[in-house]
């Protein structure tokens, strides 16, 4: 076979997405057979799967605490960089707080500021990375809205 | 729990902390964001190229320009890719580096996707698969982490060690898909073929930063 052909085929935009998925299934084949472990002592724990479904109205996002009176007990990696650790989620507007004594899914709706529940890691302990998803969303409707707004332009 | 700065390579010249998420400050980390922050000033002074085709076979050359319209979205895709890139040199956390791939990512696909040909527009769409599959690797890979060591944060993963060989793998591979390197840059390189000389470049540079990033990552945590 010759080489050039190879070089030629690869080099066509709608073969790469395919080589590399080829590629990805490769090396995920190959790693998952190989042995890993897991370290009990976790940051952010979290309840077992739908461990708090009907017990708590903020399932599945209750970690404890009473609001404005007892902070939640929260593990994280840098406690000295977090001076109101646990106060964020223990902490409900008072529209969210009659919301949440109306249904048992209130944690599980995103009911948007100022009625939402805040939740300890997302939007306090690792708020950065919060920031950044939203970042994602928010560059991708920039992106089609100029595209479907400038559908009709020609050069 | 005290940062643990000893184990970074380099000088550790300070931190801003976000929670959890430290952002640190080493030669290294500095120099990139110095020089991700000054191309990006370049990109928001500089009016674009213009391409002059010359048509073979045929009378007239045919000029490329970008219009004022497209000039202006693109140039602020380009500014958020290069303040993206700035701060991906900075944070010192494998999930928020990821998240910093998926932005410079889709950033790098809004820098072209005001252009109207065709070629570039489908190798962008190209690019955006690769970017998607290779998410699973790279949000995987920092979930794998996270579960056989108990932590993200770089400095202290770079303590002591775990033996992370097959993890830090998966997360580079996630990494050459989302940034979309060698050996897979076909699509990439149609896409350059886009005039508007400094947004495009921004592609380029973003790419080239986040490669020797994640190196410097792979290489300190272990």
């Amino acid at each position: 076979m010759n080489i050039g052909k190879i070089w030629n085929y690869i080099s066509k935009p709608e073969v790469v997405p395919r080589l590399f998925a080829a590629f990805l299934c490769l090396i995920l084949a190959i790693e998952f057979f190989v042995p890993t472990t897991y370290y009990e002592d976790q940051l952010y724990p979290k309840d077992t799967p739908q461990g708090q479904i009907f017990k708590s109205h903020l399932a599945p996002y209750d970690r404890g605490g009473i609001p404005l009176i007892k902070p939640a007990d929260i593990k994280t990696q840098y406690p000295q960089f977090e001076p109101i650790k646990g106060k964020i989620t223990a902490y409900l507007t008072p529209l969210s707080l009659w919301l949440s004594e109306k249904t048992p899914y209130f944690g599980t709706t995103i009911v948007s500021t100022p009625g939402g529940i805040l939740d300890e890691i997302l939007y306090y302990t690792r708020g950065m990375d919060t920031i950044l998803e939203s970042l994602t969303l928010l560059i991708s409707f920039m992106i089609f809205s100029w595209i479907y707004l400038n559908r009709d332009r020609v050069e | 729990m005290s940062l643990n700065i000893d184990s970074i390579a380099g000088a550790f010249y300070g931190y801003v902390p976000f929670g959890d998420i430290v952002f640190y400050f080493t030669e290294f980390s500095l120099i990139g964001f110095i020089i991700a922050l000054f191309f990006t000033l370049v990109v928001y002074l500089t009016k674009p190229e213009k391409q002059l085709e010359s048509q073979i076979g045929d009378f007239g050359d045919k000029l490329n320009y970008v219009s004022l319209e497209e000039l202006k979205i693109r140039r602020l895709m380009a500014i958020i890719c290069g303040i993206c890139t700035a701060f991906a040199m900075l944070t010192g956390d494998l999930f928020d580096y990821a998240l910093f791939l998926a932005v410079i990512g889709i950033a790098n696909m809004g820098i072209v996707s005001a252009v109207k040909k065709e070629g570039v527009l489908s190798a962008a769409f190209y690019y955006g698969i690769i970017a998607m599959i290779s998410t699973l690797p790279l949000f995987g890979a920092s979930a794998l982490i996270l579960a056989k060591t108990g932590t993200l944060s770089i400095l202290e993963l770079a303590k002591n060690s775990h033996d992370l060989l097959f993890q830090k793998i998966i997360y580079a591979v996630g990494m050459v898909g989302e940034t979309g390197i060698a050996p897979f840059y076909a699509a990439k390189a149609e896409m350059f073929r886009a005039p508007g000389a400094p947004y495009i470049l921004m592609i380029h540079l973003s790419s080239l930063l986040i490669i020797v990033r994640t190196v410097e990552i792979m290489l300190n945590i272990h």
